[in-house]
């Protein structure tokens, strides 16, 4: 039993890993015998005790441990595979497994009866497998290879309905505008590689690490690299403008959305910018500040014109991921990780109990034979009365989500917040644009969350119909919301509530900034959003409890909201048509002037054959026949020296005899 | 004298071949076969063989020809409407292939003789000069006859016999075949 | 004087002829005809040189030898030609080209 309980880190991490993977290829094999999913459930349990025994406790807090295992070589240079535990990817890894154990319980009862569970149950274990690879993944090619992984899971994922043609189309564009995350990612690798010719984080990064013993790179090389690595964040962690892949993956199973498209998968983006944070000069952390604040106030905005409840919960885990980019941007890297697990726990919360409302939703739809889209906010109403347990879970989220106080939600955007004031200010005037605008995108949040709870919850139901018959989700749903939502609470991340240095991860990170702190702003700016929040929620229960609402339906910002400002028609227009069209023109290039030049080729080679064949028939047989008639000719003539006549015979031999004399005479 | 009556039995001999080969009409030139004999025989007298010259018109006028002539006149008359042309013309065009190659055989030979004029062989001039050449006054059956049984005995026999033999074998090949 | 010379222009005249009658006539008794002609310029040949021969009058003993193979050869010509004609019903020796069958 004492050697059971000493795994040590290293094999305990990878044991993390590949138990999904086991579970993934067990559920493969058994096919559709495996429509329990208890393998996997397993799998994720075993994961999690690991994860949070032998790796979390270990390694917090504690001397980095790092192995690695040569791979291949090609020529001189040699590739390994490694684990790397350290403060971040332990945090990370435990992130991941503890989200993914309540959604695999979550699941089991919200996917049941579907027809092709056991694949849902593989494609969820392979995600699992190559999110915690990815989480400790030693170099930069390993996170690389699992990072495409993850895309792959997502991609199968997302169009799990693949009879659906929205899933199809959904999963396409997830995977095509991932792509080009990746290659930005792939660009990175390989700058990397040839500047500092390795591409183990703990040789980069690590104390005598190569990249602080090397002489520096040219800034304009740097600026490039650090792009890159951003550009495959951005991809994945759905920043502007490629971040109109996240709305269209909705079409998954919302248990899916909840823990791919909310809390570990675009994290991933995160994840990957604060492994390689010493990279970044001063005009890409501008540039990334930049991006992450457009991002945030962008889909805040689209946000509050949706009416799909999965919707105004997708533009908001867009917008808190916009949070988290600024966060990296200013330098507050610890901050941004540590939104990011606050993030992961109510976001997961709200997507679960979103699911939950579905569920009754589409059963309603079902038993009344109605033709409604069980998403749609405007046909809910008053579910409070039914569902009173989802209603607490779920206010609970929102109001983590909002960021009040007494909520983890409340330490972590502080934490961003105060962080991204205090160096707009050490930096200058005109940067204050940046923290400013995300105060109103806060305020902006608890307006859209409050809109979709007054929407759903409060007020009467909306569709009229006979059989009003809905009740509370299952245990298997309801007690995976609960952990979640303890989790949301202040007390999992800090003892103390309102200050959020004290929190265990940004201790845990300890990490110094270079701007100054400003205490009279750790007072002034929650008292500011907590205020902003309250007002955004009384003009929100005007509007959609009382039903005063000032504006026109068909209002044209709304419009543009609902649209997503048209960001997906410009696409269209500007890449796939233009793509389509290009696709066409070298179709007929290749139909027309190629095939036409092969075609012409041939038919000169055909000429050619003709060409030849007359010579052959008319000149060479011609000769032939002719040298064959000259011979018949000449035998012809010569036929009739022997005619048989006498007198000829006789003339011959005279005529000869004569000759002969005369040369001899001559002679 | 003697070398224009030479001359003229020559013309005569001569002109009566060219006859006999250039006339269409067949049973004329058998009759002018005639005097070319006959022209052949004088021709022997002026070569000193009188002997020959009487044996020549005996058989060979007297035979060969009449033979000739007998088989050419009692041939059907299928025969002799082949052989007389009905062509009005008199003398018959040479073949002018072979009046060529005749040509070039006379003139060849003519050639030769005049050549040989120079290179008279050894015999014939010791023959004149130790004067041993016939004259007109030899008497030359008596001669030929005691040849004939002694020196020439053996060819005599022989070809007494050959010609037995040949007008044996001519009659024979003759034959009137019978019907059946 | 006659000469050699004169008796052998006269036989050589003759024997050309002969050979004109042989390759150019169309009959085959003149055929016949012109091999006559050709012995008896052979023969007016030997005669011819006999004259300087006293001792064995080889000459003259040789003409008349030729004279009777010259009867015999006519004989048997003729004797040919009528069969021939028998079986060709022509003495046209352009028409009579064929070997046995």
């Amino acid at each position: 039993m004492g050697d059971l309980l000493n795994i040590s880190p290293i094999l305990a991490s990878m044991l993390v890993v590949l138990l999904p993977f086991l579970a993934f290829l067990a559920q493969a094999i058994l096919g559709k015998r495996g429509k329990s999913g208890n393998i996997s459930l397993v799998a994720i349990i075993l994961s999690t005790l690991l994860s949070l025994i032998f790796v979390f406790a270990e390694v917090w807090k504690n001397i980095p441990i790092s192995v690695d295992y040569h791979w291949f070589t090609i020529g001189t240079h040699t590739f390994t595979i490694g684990i790397l535990l350290n403060n971040l990817t332990a945090l990370m890894q435990l992130i991941v497994c503890i989200i993914a154990l309540p959604v695999h319980i979550y699941s089991r009862s919200y996917m049941k009866g579907d027809a092709g569970i056991h694949r849902y149950w593989m494609y969820l274990s392979l995600f699992c497998f190559a999110m915690l690879g990815l989480t400790i993944s030693n170099n930069l090619l390993m996170m690389y290879i699992f990072w495409e992984l993850v895309g792959f899971a997502s991609y199968l994922l997302i169009g799990f309905w693949f009879t659906k043609e929205s899933a199809v189309q959904a999963n396409k564009k997830a995977f095509i505008i991932n792509r080009i995350g990746d290659l930005g990612f792939l660009l990175g690798i390989a700058s990397v590689y040839s500047i500092y010719g390795s591409l183990n984080l703990v040789e980069l990064f690590g104390k005598d690490g190569l990249f602080y013993s090397l002489p520096q790179a040219s800034d304009g090389w740097m600026t490039f690299t650090g792009i890159c690595f951003f550009i495959g964040a951005m991809a994945k962690s759905a920043q502007f403008p490629l971040h109109v892949w996240l709305p269209d993956a909705m079409e998954g199973p919302t248990a899916v959305s909840s823990l791919i498209h909310a809390a570990t998968m675009v994290a991933a983006g995160v994840f990957l910018l604060s492994s390689v944070f010493p990279l970044f000069n001063e005009t890409v952390l501008l540039f990334i500040a930049i991006i992450g604040c457009i991002t945030a106030f962008i889909s805040a905005y689209f946000a509050l014109g949706q009416r799909d409840i999965k919707r105004i919960l997708a533009f908001s885990t867009i917008s808190q991921l916009g949070f988290m980019v600024v966060a990296i941007g200013v330098g507050a890297w610890d901050a941004a990780m540590f939104h990011l697990a606050t993030h992961a726990f109510f976001k997961c919360l709200l997507f679960l109990s979103a699911g939950a409302v579905i569920h009754e939703m589409a059963h309603f739809k079902e038993k009344n034979n109605l033709d409604i889209d069980p998403q749609d906010i405007n046909n809910m109403g008053g579910l409070r009365k039914w569902m009173p347990k989802t209603f607490i879970l779920m206010s609970i989220a929102s109001l983590a989500l909002a960021g009040f106080p007494l909520t983890s939600g409340f330490l972590s955007k502080d934490a961003i917040l105060i962080s991204a004031f205090e160096w707009a200010i050490h930096h200058g005037k005109a940067y204050l644009l940046i923290p400013i605008t995300l105060t109103i995108v806060s305020i902006l949040t608890a307006f859209y969350i409050g809109r979709l709870i007054f929407k759903v919850f409060f007020g009467e139901f909306r569709v009229q119909a006979e059989k009003l018959n809905f009740h509370e989700a299952n245990f298997n749903m309801i007690g995976p919301m609960i952990f979640l939502a303890i989790c949301s609470l202040f007390f999992i991340f800090s003892w103390n509530p309102l200050a959020y240095h004290h929190s265990f991860i940004l201790g845990g990170f300890e990490i110094k900034y270079p701007f100054a702190e400003i205490h009279s702003l750790h007072i002034v700016l929650p008292i500011i959003l907590t205020l902003g929040s309250a007002v955004s929620w009384a003009l929100g229960w005007n509007w959609y409890v009382k039903n005063k609402y000032p504006l026109k339906s068909n209002n044209q910002w709304i419009e543009l909201s609902l649209n997503q400002g048209y960001l997906n028609e410009i696409y269209e227009k500007l890449f796939v048509k233009s793509t389509l069209s290009l696709s066409n023109s070298l179709y007929w290039f290749d139909k027309n002037i190629v095939d036409g030049f092969v075609n012409f080729m041939a038919s000169i080679v055909r000429r050619i054959a003709q060409l030849s064949s007359w010579i052959d028939k008319y000149l060479v047989d011609g000769l032939v026949n002719t040298i064959a008639g000259t011979t018949y000719y000449v035998g012809h003539l010569l036929r009739w020296v022997q005619n048989g006549r006498l007198q000829n015979y006789l003339g011959f031999a005279f005529t000869v005899l004569l000759i002969g004399i005369i040369y001899l005479i001559l002679r | 004298m003697e070398l224009a009556v030479f001359y003229a039995f020559a013309a005569l001999t001569l002109g009566s071949a060219l006859l006999v080969v250039s006339l269409k009409n067949t049973a004329r030139a058998l009759f002018l076969f005639f005097v070319v004999l006959f022209g052949m025989a004088g021709l022997f007298i002026f070569a000193l063989a009188d002997f020959v010259a009487i044996t020549q018109i005996m058989v060979y006028v007297g035979g060969v020809l009449i033979l000739m002539i007998f088989a050419f006149m009692l041939s059907n008359k299928e025969l002799l409407a082949d052989l007389q042309n009905t062509s009005s013309k008199f003398l018959s065009l040479p073949n002018w292939q072979s009046l060529l190659l005749c040509i070039g055989f006379l003139s060849v030979m003519t050639y030769g003789i005049i050549e040989w004029q120079e290179n008279t062989p050894k015999w014939i001039t010791e023959n004149i000069r130790h004067e041993n050449i016939l004259k007109s006054s030899d008497n030359n059956i008596n001669q030929l006859g005691i040849k004939f049984m002694t020196q020439y005995l053996l060819p005599f026999e022989v070809i007494s016999i050959f010609l037995l033999a040949a007008l044996i074998g001519a009659a024979h090949l003759s034959r009137k075949e019978d019907p059946n | 004087m006659i000469t050699l010379t004169h008796f052998l222009l006269v036989s050589t005249c003759l024997f050309c002829i002969g050979l004109y009658a042989i390759i150019a006539k169309r009959n085959a008794i003149m055929i016949l005809v012109g091999i006559e002609f050709i012995i008896n310029a052979s023969i007016l040949n030997l005669v011819a040189f006999s004259r300087y021969d006293k001792v064995n009058y080889g000459g003259q003993v040789f003409a008349l030898f030729a004279i009777v193979l010259a009867a015999a050869a006519v004989a048997v010509g003729l004797a040919i030609i009528l069969n021939v004609y028998r079986k060709y019903k022509t003495i046209n020796p352009d028409n009579i080209t064929d070997l046995r069958d």
